[in-house]
Formats: C-alpha cells, structure tokens, sequence
C-alpha cells in the first residue's frame, strides 16, 4: 500500500465508502464490510492531489446520517404503542454502529477534523463554540452521528417519547409490570447521546424528561399524601412514608441518571413531609413523653433532611429531658442527698444517652441538647439567693465513695463510680466551688487517716486534671506529696528516737530488739504527725487557739520539733490542735473503750482523771481554750454522753460529772469534733472562700487580657473574661465589673473613655 | 492494785496523731525585696514552700532566696544587703 498522494475521482470512490458506511452504522445489517480496504479509501480520499476531498467527504457523511436517522424516525414513530421498544433496539444499534464509524473515520477526524478546530479557534479565540454555531463548526463523525439522532429523532418525537415514559413510571409505582430494560434504556439514551458535548451536557435529559419527571412526581406523592393522612395516624402514616420513599429510591436507581436521585427524594420529600410539619410537630410531644422510641426513630429519619424539622425535636427533647430531670432532682430528700442527686442525674444521663444512640444516631444536634438540658439541671438553682447545691453535693458523693467505710466496694467499683461523677462534674458551672469543697473534704480524709485508698484518690484528681488542667487540682496533688513526705518523717522520727532511748538507757538495749521498737515502747503513747505546707490545704491560720496541751504530750511534740528543726534549717512548726486527733482508752466505763477524738475533747476528758467532778471555770483553767471553743467542746461531749451537765446552759461555775453509766455496743470508734452547726458554717466559709478566690482569679485575667491587647472595649473585655474563665465557673458581669474597678484602683488599667479601657505598664 | 489503778487513771492517752504547719523562721512578716509575706512566694513563682525558700544573710536580714540572688546578680560591683548596706553573706 502506498501512501503516496494519488489522484482521485471523488465520484468514483463514494458509492463503494457509503455501502461500507451503511453495513458500519447498521452493525451490519446490510451485508459484510471490506475491512482490508476501508481505511485507504478514508486515507486516501483525504490526500488526494491536487486537492483533498476530506470536505467532501465530511459533507456526504454527514448527508448519509441524517438520511438514514430520517428513515429509523419514520419507523420509530409508526411504532405507536410499541415506540420505546423500537426506539431502544434502533438507539442501541446505532449508538455502538456511531463509535465503530468514528473509529474507521480516525485519519478524517485528526486530520481535517481537529487541524480544522485548531485553526478556527486560533482565528476566534474570543468566540466560544456555543450550541447555535454547531451546525458550522466541524465535529468528529462520531459526534456527528450523536447530534443526528438528537435533532432528527429525540427532537420531534421527545413529547411522545416523554409521555410515555411517565406513563410507565406512573405503573411501576402502582405495582403494574413494566419492562424496566427499555425504560432505563430510552431514558439514559438523553444522557447519552449528549455526553461529547462540553458545555451543559445534561441539558436535553434534564429539559425533557427530568423536569416533567420531577412535577409528575410532585403531583401523584402529594395526592398519595393525602390520601394516606385520610386513613392513617401520624404514627402509621410515618411508618408507610419511610417505605414509600424507599421504593422511590429502588426506583430511581432502577430508571434514572444518578444526578436526579436526590431530585426525585426531594420532591417526594416536600410532599409527604414538609407540606405535613405541622402534624409532625403535634405529635412529637406526645411520642417523647409517651417514649415511643420507633415512631420517634421514624420520625427522626423522616425529619432529618430539614434543619427546622430536627430542631423542634431536639427543642421537645430538651425541654422534656430538663423538666422530667428538675422534677426528679427537687423531689430528692433524706440522709443521703449526695448519692440519691448524682446517681438519679447519672440515671437520667445515661438513659437519654442511649435513647440518643439508638433513636437519633447519636446526631450531634441531639447530643448537645442532652448536654444543655443536664447542664440545666444540674446548676439549677432553687433558691435564687443562693448558688447551686451541685459542686457541694458532688464533692459529698465522691468523699463518701472515697472514705472508708462499712460498705466495702471493690477498687475497680470505686473508680467506676468516680469516674462517671466525672461526667456530672463537667456539667459544673461552678467548677472552683466543687473544687473548694473536694479539697476540704479531702483534707480531712487525708488527715484523719480515713481514705480507702490512695490509688482511688489520685485516680480521682487525674481526671480531675485532665478535664480541667493542672491549675484545678495543683493543691490536691501537694497535699498527697505533703502525707508522703510526713510518713517519711514519722519514720525517721523513730529511728532517731531509737538512737536517743538507747544512749538514755544503756541497760535496756538488750531487752529491746530494734524491730519490735514502736512509739508506744519509747514514748508512752502512739505518735505520728502531718507536716503541712500551709497554702496547700484548707486550713486557716487565724484560727488557731490558745491551748495548754496535755502534760504526756510535752515532751514528744518538743522532741518532734527539735528533730524537725535539725532536718529542715531554717523552719518552725506550728501546731494545728483544732485538727489533730488522739485515741484514748477508757477504763471507768462496764469495759474498756478505745475512743479516737479531737485533742481539745480528749484533753478535757483528761482533766476528769483528777477529779469526778469539774465546773467550766475549772476546765477553761486548766486547759486554756478560749470560752467559746471550750463550750463548744463540752457540748459535743455532753452530746456523747461521756459528760454529764446541762449542754444550754454552760456558765463558768456549772458543774459536769464524768458519766460512768456510758455504754456503746461497739468498743471501738470514733467520735466527731464538728457538729453539724458547724458543718454549715463549714460550707459557707467554703463558698465565700472560693468567692475570695473568683476576685482574683478575675483580676489576673483581666490583666493578662489587657497586658496582651494594650486598649479594648468594655464589652469586647468582658467578653473574653467569661470566654477564658467558664472552664472553671461562670463569672457574673456584675463580678467582672467590680474586678475593673478594683484594677483601675490599683493603677493597672485606665478608662480611656466611658467604655474603653487600657493597659497601664 | 488494780481498783486504784481504775480510780487514778480512768482515761488513758493512747495514740496521738498531730497536725501542724510550717513557717519560714524569719526576722519579718515579708520580703523587703518583693514585699511578698514569706509564707507566701516571691513573684516569680506561683507556689509558695519547698520551691521557694528563704534565706538568711549574716546581717539578720532575710530574704526570698529567688529575690535575693536576682538582686545580687543585678549589682555592678558590691554585692550589698539591699536593708543595710552591709556586704551580702548568706547564712547556710
């Protein structure tokens, strides 16, 4: 074969192209193709001296097609009834027919065909190839044959071809058999037929057929609508809906281009539910009370494509979740309040957790409305005066989990139970006042010796950290380091002890193996002592009293001090009785009792060892506790009935009488030193602390704000105040303000203007 | 023996479990440096105590460790005690 130029007959050549042409388009129906020459016959046509005839071709080509779309119409169209099957076995034949032809026409299209392109848009770069200028511009032969069968076929017949295809549609989803093949087929040959075009390629499938699809769809849901609303309630009438829409969503993906499912979903949506909110609405309610979980589940499917829809929902779950909570809170009483509180909220907490998980797929707009509603009940205040009882009766739940007690819990229960009060606390708007009283509490656990574990109690305060940062819990961490350091000490103590007995009397050493040397054997009494670092506990110094302290007790402490002076140079102790506590034997009594106490009690007792009978004047003597501690120490122990006399009437010559009739089942216990008087005090002096506490806590933010902005607005101030504190409390703007002030007296800041502030170096 | 032993001593101390805190010993209630109370630290740190100690000079006066050698450090030539003017030695 030669690929010289040759010189060529147009005339002579066409007849024996168009047969082959014709058996091409026709997938051979007209008789078989010569393979071995049609490529020359293109190839040469194209390079023919002295002059091309690839124009000509081009133009009898597209002749050709368009006749022979002509003549398929003429059948098509005569189908009548049967005009989507003809349509679809013609389209099917011609569509594979058009790219065979575009592939043996390959030496046309590139190049004639693209040089031809190239050249016209180097000559109009500004004009876009719009869909008026396609009849000019040449096109591959492929695309040709495309364009053909849209102007020729789909143009004239698309009304007829339409209508039926909505007819067919209409049977399908009235349960009627359709032949799905040809339906799918006619449809997507709109798609088809326009995918070479560039621009708007979809335009034919979505003018004629989608549209048309979409407001038949519209009409027949909002009559079926309709017609179910007049049989069903709200509840089956939702339950068929959701089946109605799966079906249309099998039949979408049965018949359409992937681009209308969300379309048709959408129109059937409008009308089967929005066009019906409002009965949704009506019935929400009553479903969330009545706790209707699949209607509920139903209606969340139903509702969650339409933001209003799912945020009534939530609203109603909200409002119901805070109003079935409040009540249940309010309705608690009894002994044990701090437990009762935050298992009923952690009930309440998980219950609706799981109805969110397994009714609203844990949506995250259902999440934060459990969160909102919780945060509401939790921080209710039922006395507007006073703050929330949450932090106080927290703290009361975990101090009783973490005190030793009867009831004994595995360790594992334990942090269990602390950990989900974790998720109580972090509903706290008054995080630093929890805070306050956890470390109270604490503070008396660690000192009294009654924590069930120390692993339970730093579990406590590491998650306590991690929710709110090591500030929060920077006290609670050295007061366990301060415990550690003491034990430490005790038992360097001893054995300094051990060194100073043996040198005192050198005759007993023997007697004595260093193992079995305790306190006791050296000193006379049991003895162990907490040094503390003052700012890191609960503890105020001003309190402190006068007090004599026991004579047996003289010695040991001096000694104790003496040794802590050799191991720490350049500190003193100061002695904290108000919080120490001894255990002491009574022997008077029908048997002996082993009672632990506070000292100043236990030193009053003491007194009684002299003397059967003592008045108030000759106690304050002896032990040199102000007035008002001493009355109030008696009290306690008149209270126990270790003393006899009349606790309402405490004047300096009345008289108390050591009760030798004492019994008690048990042998071995514990007395308080706090009576519940001072338990409330105790709570109060918590809060106001903590309030001292907010002053400055507000101050150092304010300055750190204002150090960084240099100039800022009130509110823009006030603003990120509140942003940079609520992880600790909820500052009150009036606080805030009171802060300013302070600031401004104190040099720090300067008004600038009525509202506007700045920072002073 | 034993009914006077009763009659003597009815109440018997037996375990004695102490509290107490510590105190800088200091010759004042705060810094002459920072004007801070030694119980409580000098600016610069945020927890008062073991981290933040006081020191004594040889001429009674004392001083938050951190403060006192920030002062030191800050003089040109005479390290001198910022109250009296005496030359800086700091009792061990």
């Amino acid at each position: 074969m030669s690929l010289r130029p040759k010189v060529i007959d147009f005339n002579d050549r066409w007849p024996t192209v168009l047969d082959t042409i014709r058996c091409v388009i026709s997938l051979s129906r007209y008789g078989a193709i010569n393979k071995q020459t049609w490529h020359t016959h293109i190839y040469d046509l194209c390079v023919s001296t002295p002059e091309s005839h690839a124009e000509r071709l081009y133009e009898e080509t597209k002749r050709f097609l368009e006749d022979h779309t002509t003549s398929m119409k003429k059948d098509i169209s005569d189908a009548d009834q049967d005009m989507l099957t003809v349509y679809v076995k013609y389209w099917t034949e011609y569509s594979s027919g058009a790219q065979y032809l575009n592939l043996l026409y390959g030496y046309l299209n590139t190049q004639f065909v693209k040089k031809r392109q190239a050249n016209e848009h180097e000559n109009y770069p500004s004009i876009e190839c719009n869909l008026e200028s396609n009849d000019q511009q040449l096109i591959e032969i492929g695309e040709m044959a495309f364009d053909c069968w849209t102007k020729i076929i789909i143009e004239p017949l698309k009304d007829r071809l339409v209508n039926l295809l909505l007819e067919q549609i209409h049977r399908d989803r009235i349960n009627e058999s359709v032949n799905q093949a040809t339906i799918k087929g006619v449809i997507m040959s709109f798609v088809d037929v326009c995918q070479h075009r560039k621009k708007f390629p979809l335009e034919l499938y979505e003018k004629s057929f989608e549209a048309q699809l979409l407001q038949a769809t519209g009409e027949y849901y909002k009559q079926e609508g309709n017609r179910l609303l007049s049989v069903l309630n709200c509840v089956q009438y939702m339950k068929k809906v959701l089946l109605l829409l799966d079906d249309e969503e099998f039949r979408s993906r049965k018949f359409l281009n992937p681009t209308s499912y969300t379309k048709v979903y959408n129109e059937c949506h409008l009308y089967l539910i929005i066009v019906n909110m409002e009965i949704f609405k009506n019935e929400c309610n009553k479903l969330i009370v009545e706790e209707d979980m699949e209607a509920l589940q139903n209606m969340y499917k139903l509702l969650k494509p339409i933001q209003t829809g799912i945020q009534y929902m939530v609203e109603r779950l909200q409002d119901n979740i805070t109003h079935i909570g409040n009540e249940k809170v309010q309705s608690l009483k009894g002994e044990n309040l701090p437990t009762l509180f935050v298992e009923t909220l952690l009930e309440l907490h998980n219950k609706y957790g799981n109805v969110i998980r397994d009714v609203f797929s844990n949506d995250q707009e259902f999440v934060s409305s459990l969160d909102k509603a919780c945060a509401n009940i939790v921080n209710m205040k039922y006395d507007p005066k006073q703050a929330s009882k949450a932090p106080e009766l927290l703290a009361r739940y975990c101090d009783n989990l973490l005190r030793k007690s009867s009831k004994s819990a595995t360790e594992q229960e334990i942090e269990d139970k602390l950990l989900a009060s974790i998720t109580i606390f972090q509903y706290l708007d008054d995080k630093d006042y929890f805070q306050r009283f956890y470390q109270k509490m604490l503070a008396r656990r660690l000192i009294n010796n009654q924590s069930t574990s120390i692993d339970a109690e730093e579990f406590m305060v590491t998650k306590l950290k991690q929710t709110c940062g090591y500030e929060f819990t920077g006290k609670l961490a050295r007061m366990f380091q301060d415990i550690k350091v003491s034990d430490d000490l005790n038992s360097k103590f001893l054995e300094r002890l051990k060194v100073i007995m043996s040198a005192d009397h050198h005759h007993q050493q023997h007697q004595q193996s260093s193992t079995t040397t305790t306190m006791a054997t050296l000193i006379g009494i049991d003895f162990s002592i907490y040094v503390l670092q003052a700012n890191s506990w609960p503890i105020s110094q001003t309190s402190t009293n006068t007090f004599s302290i026991p004579q047996q007790l003289e010695k040991p402490l001096h000694m104790f001090e003496e040794f802590y002076g050799n191991q720490y140079n350049g500190r003193k102790l100061c002695w904290m009785h108000n919080l120490s506590t001894a255990e002491v034997r009574m022997c008077h009594l029908d048997r002996p009792y082993f009672v632990t106490m506070g000292t100043y009690q236990m030193a009053i007792l003491l007194c009684f060892n002299e003397s059967q009978r003592l008045t108030v004047g000759e106690l304050e003597e002896a032990t040199k506790l102000n007035t008002k501690e001493l009355e109030k120490q008696i009290q306690s122990l008149i209270e126990g009935k270790f003393l006899l006399g009349n606790a309402n009437e405490l004047k300096s010559d009345s008289v108390l009488e050591i009760n030798f009739d004492y019994k008690s089942k048990r042998t071995k216990f514990k007395i308080s030193f706090i009576g519940q008087k001072d338990k409330i005090q105790e709570a109060e002096a918590a809060q106001q602390a903590a309030d001292e506490d907010r002053k400055f806590y507000l101050q150092a933010v304010i300055v750190r704000i204002m150090k960084a902005r240099k100039m800022l607005k009130h509110n823009s101030l006030i603003e990120e105040v509140i942003t940079q504190s609520k992880q600790r409390f909820m500052p009150s703007i009036q606080l805030i303000k009171k802060c300013i002030e302070i600031l401004i007296d104190k040099q720090y800041l300067k008004r600038t203007s009525t509202d506007e502030y700045s920072y002073v170096a | 023996m034993i009914n006077s032993c009763k009659n003597k001593m009815r109440i018997r101390f037996k375990e004695f479990n102490g509290v107490a805190i510590w105190k800088w010993i200091a010759n004042d209630d705060s810094c002459g440096i920072c004007r801070m109370p030694f119980d409580a630290s000098c600016s610069e740190c945020r927890y008062p105590g073991n981290d933040c100690p006081v020191l004594h000079g040889e001429c009674s006066h004392c001083y938050h460790e951190h403060c006192i050698k920030k002062w030191i450090n800050s003089q040109q030539t005479n390290k001198l005690c910022p109250m009296c003017r005496q030359e800086w030695k700091s009792v061990p």
